[in-house]
């Protein structure tokens, strides 16, 4: 069973990416509206705006988090051409125990592009503070802060071209200095006669240059996202790609002599799973903190989730699809509200949402009502209390 | 008589645990607080003794929900007790009769009375570190001990904001995690810290520790005098140790523990070969957060969502 | 192992996975993957709904929210060739995202005491098999044992919470009874038949117990009626459904007992009955008879209770014939009472006691179907019915197939999975199965329920101790999730760090100290930031808050925080901006402790170093004029030609324009005095 929260994100048109800090407790939307806005989570669990503002003057596609050791940073990228690196400010703390008041300062802004920024990404933070971005006229940028505590400063580090337009990059998470930094990119040409459309690089510490090391070529159809997975032990690395469906490559190092000699890493590339559950195009693909679960997105409307058993084999574990044809009605929505505790919870703050089970063969439904938390609010007077009894008794 | 140990899971990791102050020093109340907790609680809990099955289990007498993490319980008589909360920038506190001090991640000292809902001084960016721990040396004196191991005294008559004199528990920035003093000797000092240790001042002499005892495996989150028995000492720690220090008879005569020389804890040398060690309960794998003692009775709150009682401490 | 086929996956498919709750129509959100191979695990396929008309016109996208919860919101993907256009939805419907996680019924405060209590038998069985070899049945028994109280004892207190409660969450704490209830069944007939091999292969006995144990209504019923009024005591409704109740679960004495307070127990037919239940044969494994002997005593027992019958010496009273009937196990009598029975394997147990006291535990499995046959289960197995019977076939990867999908969020099969682990019962499959490897199902588990319990503000530290039991897995999960625990106070972020010290990984424990100082920065707590940035040991953050402090002293003329530069000791070697912030600091006490020489010293090596920032040039060489100007002569010529250099080296700096040609002459003047003064030394 599931427990759901909903929250309206108030922005004009759809929205092109969610992004969660590395905690989970802030939340980034960006939309077609051209606006960014920052969600945070409170001790009692309820989700607040906390600032909101246009950040570009495009489509907004892709919103990213940096690690919090580099601070609260946002990075974005846009249909307007730009990648725009984003700080949050805290003015003065007005007193103890309050908070300052919060905004979000633009950093820096990236022009190079000359097309659209479909992706933008931070490194892994064992390298510094990186920024790669790619964009519709097919080049790959990364960028670097040199001092990782001022954010208004980024070089151009690199420019890879990629002769084909580029729709998502991924880097690889490693968290051992040790493996040379990976980079994966996908393209969403849509002439399967161009060949591969995922491309992986590697950095050199020698050349001090992006190679490419691999063009995976069993995969001609447009690409339209791609991730690593968060690296579990392993000796390989596991790349998701969202394509005509859904793809699981596992990219092995070869440790011969040839590689060492040339320095330059070569891979195995093998398909570990391809799954048509969507029947469809594959947009998203995102993987779980463990690397254990994905989850994707398809033009069948569907989410569909992934989990690799104990085997080794990738099995899909569950399904996920929008109804708005039966449950969320006012009825059941005042029935949800009840006293929690010695408190009660607003009306306006609750909804009951119903999760509907359904089965992919039309089989009767059977509705599971599914309990909406919108965490309580927790206003004890107990401190009150306290230095009451003090003064009438003490 | 050999000691004897109850456990009880209470669905919530206790953070801190007090005994309630009994006029015939038998208490069977005690309250506790919880952190980590979507909501906290004080909760009050009664031990009854089961004389037939011979078992002792507390029972829940009343529960409070609380906001933020309980970082500190205090009693001030049987009937009222102060509690700290970390919704207030994370806070201890420690009493002097009716005055309390408490002292945060802010690294502010406040100064408040029982009778009073405001703070009586507020001595601002005391530190430029968080405070961790704070202990009333006289009335007009605390002592307090930041993340860095730095530890002030505070001469709370001065109206000037900076520290009377400043020490360090080591020169490695370990943090002192708990502070008590001797119950008839208030000059001396111990310290539990970071890295499992204790050490010990006599605050008369210098503030050069007298000795520094390696003890736990982890920081130890606190450490207690028996109010009686000053040659008993208790401490825990973040590895799940709870143990008894006790002086060994041979080192200290009978009579006389008021006597400087012959008080077991300002040994400056060998002090280990004086004392004996007594693990109080199977180690339990997880940090015991916090102890109370009352006659021969210890309670202590842990990291397992479990209080146990240990029944029967030989003094 | 068995395979299941399809169509009847299909048909289940609402219903499956419903044992556990009693109001089953509310359930059935789990379906069932129909694909198995030979030694797969089956996963557990959910199926949900985002009530949303929004999510249904344009589709939906998720996104992972750390530890274990997802997103998913409403998404169209966009060409990007196409014109930058608002989309057909704009503005039209409220866009919302959808945050879902699995409600974990672990987290309830009552399964708490469960989750942290089995903990400690968790760890003493991993000790045990880290210590011994695990040929230690009777260690292993006692660990089970303790689990199975633990059990008891959770739904001890659910059940007073139910009582005691007006709450209206009664349902789901009923829900939980019967979820605990079927946990405590299978893994009792688990222990049973896995972990407790009883000698002699004698099995029946022991599945007596459990049937008694987990249907205790008859024996609550005798103990009701014994407990009221006797006379008349046939007259009770529950009379003889008591007594074939007790009959099935082979408590003859009780039987007779009842029987004798009849108020006909005085009749001939009566006192027959007594004789021949009282001459029943049961086997005892412990007095030593030798099997055949009892066989032997048996047969002679049955043929006389038959001949009994045949002589219809009982059909005065059609109960006690039907008793008597069912005593030597005639199947029509047996046929009919298997609708009264509440599961088949009551009535197994009964049907064993009676026709099949040596059954051996292999027969179980083929007993068990029998019995489904007979009382016309087979289409209609729930869960705990499957469970039970894929334990009686000693069909271990089933009985694992059934119970991983039981809703306690993996408590139930992670830790009997590791229980049979460690028994070394699921190692055999190995042999038999190809591509099984039993430490790494068992692994698959714990790894699952330890990254569960990471996921709960409190529980954490419990599932860490989980993973650290995951030989492959466990340190590279905790990597992963540790340094994700949110910093709520510096009490959590240092038990985050011990933790991280705890299992070597230092590169979280700096991580985490760096994040918490970053924190400490951005609230202005410069001071306590440094702190934390020592503990990180991050040279470019040090560095950076040295900067802020030299900076804040070029804007306000005083070292802010000062008590932290104090007794930094050899920490300041941390980074080159520290320790110059340290030799200032330093500088700058002994300047207004009137100790100009110590000053001047310190000031001369700093100005000789290569350790200034730039922007800190002005204002050493500015606080050089007071000291070249003090009336003592603190610098000698040589310090004099340093100052002098730098000044040259300096000179075009913008902040001292107008101060060169004073810093100049002051010079001069320092370097005359200083220079007389050298010359009149010996």
């Amino acid at each position: 069973m599931f427990e759901a929260q909903e929250l309206s994100v108030e922005h004009k048109d759809l929205i092109h990416d969610v992004a969660y800090d590395f905690y989970g407790h802030r939340m980034a939307t960006c939309s077609s509206d051209q606006y960014v806005k920052v969600w945070d989570q409170n001790s009692d669990g309820r989700w607040t705006l906390t600032y909101s503002w246009k950040a570009h003057s495009g489509s907004v596609w892709k919103v990213t988090w940096a690690h919090p050791e580099f601070g609260q940073v946002l990075a974005t990228c846009s249909f307007d051409r730009t990648a725009a690196v984003w700080e949050e400010i805290i003015g003065e703390t007005p007193g103890p125990g309050e908070r300052g008041t919060r905004h979000w300062v633009r950093r820096t802004n990236l022009v190079d592009s000359r097309t659209s920024v479909t992706d933008v990404k931070f490194g892994p933070k064992t390298q510094g503070l990186q920024l790669a971005t790619c964009s519709a006229e097919g080049i790959i940028r990364i960028y670097e802060a040199p001092d990782v505590m001022n954010l208004s400063q980024w070089t151009l580090q690199h420019e890879v071209q990629c002769k084909l337009p580029c729709s998502c990059l991924s880097w690889n998470p490693s968290l051992s200095k040790m493996h040379p930094q990976m980079l994966a990119v996908g393209s969403d040409d849509s002439n399967t006669a161009n060949g591969g459309k995922v491309f992986i690089y590697e950095y050199s510490e020698n050349s001090r240059r992006w190679t490419k090391l691999e063009t995976i070529s069993s995969i001609t159809e447009p690409v339209h996202d791609i991730a690593f997975s968060p690296n579990l032990g392993r000796s390989f690395h596991v790349l998701a790609v969202a394509t005509k469906d859904v793809r699981i490559i596992n990219l092995t190092p070869i440790d011969d002599e040839q590689t060492l000699q040339s320095g330059v890493t070569k891979l195995d590339v093998q398909t570990a799973a391809q799954f048509e559950d969507h029947n469809s195009l594959v947009w998203r693909v995102c993987w779980n903190i463990t690397g254990t679960i994905l989850a994707s997105s398809g033009d069948d409307g569907c989410v569909r989730m992934f989990k690799m058993n104990y085997i080794n084999s990738w099995k899909p574990v569950a399904v996920l699809k929008g109804d708005g044809t039966q449950g969320n009605a006012d009825s059941q929505r005042s029935s949800a509200i009840s006293s929690i505790g010695n408190q009660i919870v607003p009306p306006s703050q609750t909804a009951s949402l119903h999760l509907h089970v359904f089965s992919e063969n039309n089989a009767p439904a059977m509705s599971q009502p599914i309990k909406i938390v919108n965490a309580p609010h927790h206003q004890f007077d107990l401190f009150t209390r306290i230095c009451e009894s003090f003064n009438n008794s003490v | 008589m050999s000691s004897s140990v109850h456990g009880t899971f209470v669905s919530e990791k206790i953070n801190k645990i007090r005994w309630r102050p009994d006029p015939f020093d038998n208490s069977h109340y005690f309250i506790t607080g919880s952190v980590d907790n979507d909501v906290n609680h004080i909760k009050l809990w009664d031990f009854h003794e089961n004389q037939e099955e011979d078992d002792i289990y507390p029972f829940l007498v009343s529960t409070f929900p609380y906001c933020g993490d309980v970082t500190e319980i205090q009693f001030l008589n049987a009937d009222y007790f102060v509690t700290s909360s970390s919704s207030g920038s994370m806070a201890k506190i420690r009493l002097y009769e009716n005055d309390i001090a408490t002292v945060g991640e802010d690294g502010t000292i406040n100064l408040l009375t029982a009778q009073s809902q405001n703070a009586v001084r507020t001595i601002a960016n005391a530190d430029s570190s968080s405070i961790h721990c704070v202990i009333f040396l006289k009335h007009n004196e605390i002592l307090t001990s930041n993340l860095r191991g730095q530890m002030k005294v505070w001469d709370l008559r001065s109206s000037s904001d900076k520290p009377q004199s400043t020490f360090m528990l080591s020169g490695d920035q370990v943090t002192p995690t708990s502070l008590t003093y001797h119950p008839t000797q208030r000059h001396l000092i111990i310290a539990g810290d970071d890295l499992g240790a204790l050490t010990t001042w006599d605050l008369r002499q210098n503030t050069y520790p007298v000795n520094v005892l390696n003890a736990h495996e982890g920081a130890i989150s606190e450490v207690q005098f028996h109010s009686d028995y000053p040659d008993h000492l208790f401490s825990c720690s973040y590895s799940g140790e709870i143990w008894h220090w006790s002086a060994k008879t041979d080192a200290v005569p009978l009579i006389g523990i008021e006597n400087n020389e012959t008080n077991v804890w300002l040994t400056s040398d060998d002090v280990k070969s004086k004392l004996e060690v007594f693990t109080l309960m199977p180690t339990l794998g997880k940090p015991i957060n916090t102890l109370d003692l009352n006659r021969n009775k210890v309670i202590c709150g842990c990291d397992n969502e479990a209080i146990y009682l240990i029944n029967g401490i030989t003094i | 192992m068995s395979q299941l086929n399809e169509k009847s996956i299909c048909e289940n498919k609402p219903l499956t996975g419903t044992v556990s709750r009693p109001n089953r129509g509310k359930r059935g959100e789990i379906t069932e993957d129909a694909e198995l191979s030979e030694g797969e695990i089956r996963g557990v396929r959910v199926y949900v709904v985002i009530p949303n008309h929004l999510c249904r016109r344009a589709g939906i996208a998720a996104t992972w929210i750390p530890i274990d919860q997802i997103a998913i919101f409403p998404y169209e993907k966009k060409h990007m060739k196409q014109k930058d256009c608002p989309s057909q939805f704009a503005s039209q419907s409220v866009t919302s995202v959808f945050h879902l996680r699995h409600s974990v019924i672990l987290f309830h405060p009552i399964l708490r005491k469960l989750v942290n209590e089995s903990f400690g038998v968790f760890v003493s069985l991993q000790n045990l098999s880290a210590n011994k070899p695990i040929e230690h049945r009777l260690e292993l028994l006692k660990l089970s044992r303790q689990y199975r109280s633990i059990i008891r004892a959770c739904l001890e207190n659910l059940q007073e919470e139910i009582t005691n409660s007006v709450s209206d969450n009664a349902d789901e704490l009923k829900n939980y009874v019967t979820i605990l209830y079927s946990i405590e069944c299978i893994w009792h007939l688990c222990e049973i038949l896995l972990i407790d091999v009883g000698p002699g292969n004698i099995i029946l006995p022991y599945l007596l117990e459990w049937v008694r144990f987990h249907f205790p209504k008859y024996e609550r019923n005798a103990a009701t009626l014994f407990g009221g009024d006797l006379i008349g005591l046939e007259s009770h409704p529950e009379f003889w459904d008591t007594i074939i109740g007790l009959l099935l679960q082979g408590r003859i004495n009780i039987v007779r007992a009842l029987l004798r307070q009849h108020s006909a127990s005085d009749s001939n037919t009566f006192k027959l009955v007594d004789r021949v239940l009282r001459a029943m044969p049961v086997y005892d494994v412990t007095t030593g008879t030798p099997i055949n002997e009892f066989i032997i005593q048996r047969q002679h027992w049955l043929i006389d209770v038959q001949a009994k019958i045949d002589a219809k010496l009982f059909v005065s009273d059609i109960n006690l014939n039907m008793i008597m009937k069912l005593v030597v196990g005639d199947e029509e009598t047996w046929a009919g009472i298997q609708r009264t029975r509440e599961t088949w394997y009551e009535f197994l147990a009964g049907w064993l006691f009676f026709t099949e006291p040596t059954v051996k535990p292999f027969e179980l499995g083929e007993f068990a179907k029998n019995s489904i046959e007979k009382m016309k289960m087979k289409n209609r197995l729930k869960q705990l019915d499957k469970a039970i019977l894929a334990v009686l076939e000693y069909d271990l990867l089933q009985v694992i197939n059934e119970i991983q999908s039981m809703t306690d969020n993996g408590w139930f099969v992670s830790h009997l999975t590791d229980l049979l682990y460690h028994s070394g019962r699921l190692s055999n499959l190995e042999q038999e199965i190809s591509s099984f490897s039993a430490k790494n199902l068992r692994e698959s588990f714990v790894l699952n329920y330890g990254i569960t319990l990471m996921g709960h503000k409190s529980l954490w530290q419990i599932g860490l101790s989980y993973l650290d039991h995951c030989p492959n897995n466990g340190i590279h999960a905790i990597e992963l999730l540790l340094p994700r625990i949110p910093l709520e106070n510096e009490a959590k972020t240092k038990k985050i760090v011990y933790e991280a010290k705890q299992r070597n990984l230092n590169h979280i424990a700096q991580s985490v100290s760096k994040a918490q100082g970053v924190i400490s920065m951005n609230h202005g707590r410069l001071g306590n930031a440094l702190t934390w940035a020592l503990r990180s040991q991050d040279g470019p953050f040090t560095s950076f808050l040295a900067d802020k402090f030299l900076k804040e002293y070029i804007k306000s003329g005083t070292l802010v925080s000062s008590d932290i530069l104090e007794h930094l000791g050899s920490w300041i070697l941390a980074s080159d901006r520290l320790i110059f912030l340290g030799k200032f600091y330093e500088f700058h006490k002994l300047y207004q402790d009137k100790d100009y020489r110590g000053a001047a010293n310190i000031l001369t090596s700093l100005l000789s170093s290569k350790i200034i920032p730039k922007y800190f040039w002005s204002v050493l060489l500015l606080d050089t004029i007071p000291l070249l100007e003090s009336e003592e002569l603190v610098f000698s010529s040589n310090d004099t030609f340093t100052i002098m250099h730098c000044v040259e080296e300096k000179e075009n700096l913008p902040e001292l324009k107008d101060k060169v040609e004073i810093i100049r002459l002051a010079a001069a003047r320092n370097l005359s005095r200083a220079l007389i003064f050298e010359a009149q030394l010996p």
